[in-house]
């Protein structure tokens, strides 16, 4: 329960996006070049538009690696599937489907959940560790 | 993702962090899949889950897998190098790790996991660290993790009550009057408030 309560907080939104590849002091925004044309006395001819694109990217990059985004998403999957061959998140959710909401709810108001995450800001390794120990068939995948 | 839909409990341990992101992780240990689930294989799916939540990937970890490319075949990291990954993401924004029915695994597993992760505590005293498992590797996990552990007993008579009650309801002919907020309400006050007599 308080695993998915935490998940359901940090769930992943990775997002690939020009910012993010971009630090604002390093991207500079498409400067618009405004061609206006002196209007004729017959006709008004719409505004022409140039948009530059500044060529200062970081580390001198090729702008055809920052673009495409699909290598940079592969990378990220690989490193992933490198650091394990497993894949519980599944399980997770499979379980997160299966438990009532409101159930388990008693536990993360408890006093020694409260000191627990307490510490988490201080540092204070006292409890740092909670175990919840119970026979089988009470419910402690659950409560997760 | 609106602050109402998590709970009152991960907005304290949000507040108290400043808002950081929080790098959560959980394990959950199964008899069966004991020989894929080895400790490398465990510790290396909490990192795993605590780097795919994040925006940028540690520049150490990045590195680490380009280096790892060069060596033909390629080189999986050891259990040295994902406990020191851990350590590192652990050290710099709050992360919260989650294994369950850790009396799953053997007990030669179990020892080198309480191990690990005493070793990420030394070096990043702020991880929260939620474990389960049945009460006979109570003393092993207190003996590990020494100076570490708060052990909570998950009652069973609540549990009980939670089962009879959800049956109840599943009966009632009402229909019309229960709604899903209503049924949680019932099963969640009715045990907590029984086992408290």
């Amino acid at each position: 329960m308080l695993a998915a309560l935490l998940l359901r907080r940090q769930h992943p939104r990775f997002s690939l996006t020009i910012a993010t590849f971009f630090p604002s002091q390093e991207y500079h925004q498409p400067r618009i070049t405004h061609h206006s044309r002196r209007a004729s006395d017959k006709e008004w001819k719409m505004p022409q538009y140039t948009v530059s694109v500044s060529t200062t990217f970081p580390n001198n990059g090729n702008i055809s690696d920052v673009w495409n985004s699909d290598t940079i998403t592969d990378d990220r999957s690989q490193l992933l599937a490198w650091l394990s061959p497993l894949n519980p998140g599944l399980r997770h959710w499979d379980i997160q489907k299966h438990r009532a909401d409101g159930i388990g709810e008693w536990l993360l108001e408890t006093e020694e959940i409260r000191r627990w995450y307490a510490g988490s800001e201080s540092g204070e390794g006292e409890s740092a560790v909670l175990f919840c120990y119970g026979d089988p068939g009470v419910g402690k995948t659950f409560i997760r | 993702m609106s602050r109402d839909d998590s709970s009152l409990v991960v907005d304290r341990l949000c507040d108290q962090t400043g808002g950081q992101n929080i790098a959560v992780s959980c394990f959950y240990l199964d008899f069966a899949a004991r020989k894929e689930q080895c400790v490398t294989n465990v510790l290396g799916s909490l990192l795993k889950q605590m780097v795919g939540g994040m925006e940028k990937i540690p520049e150490e970890i990045s590195r680490a897998f380009q280096q790892q490319t060069t060596t033909i075949g390629g080189r999986k990291p050891q259990l040295i190098n994902i406990v020191q990954m851990i350590q590192l993401i652990a050290s710099s924004r709050p992360t919260v790790i989650c294994i369950d029915g850790l009396d799953e695994c053997s007990g030669v597993q179990r020892a080198r996991l309480l191990g690990s992760l005493q070793q990420i505590l030394d070096k990043s005293p702020r991880t929260r660290i939620f474990v389960t498992g049945r009460p006979y590797i109570r003393a092993e996990v207190e003996r590990r993790l020494a100076g570490h552990v708060e052990s909570v007993p998950i009652s069973s008579i609540r549990k009980d009550i939670t089962e009879y009650l959800r049956i109840k309801l599943d009966e009632d002919d009402a229909l019309d009057a229960m709604d899903g907020s209503l049924e949680a309400e019932i099963l969640e006050k009715v045990p907590e408030n029984v086992s408290d007599v």
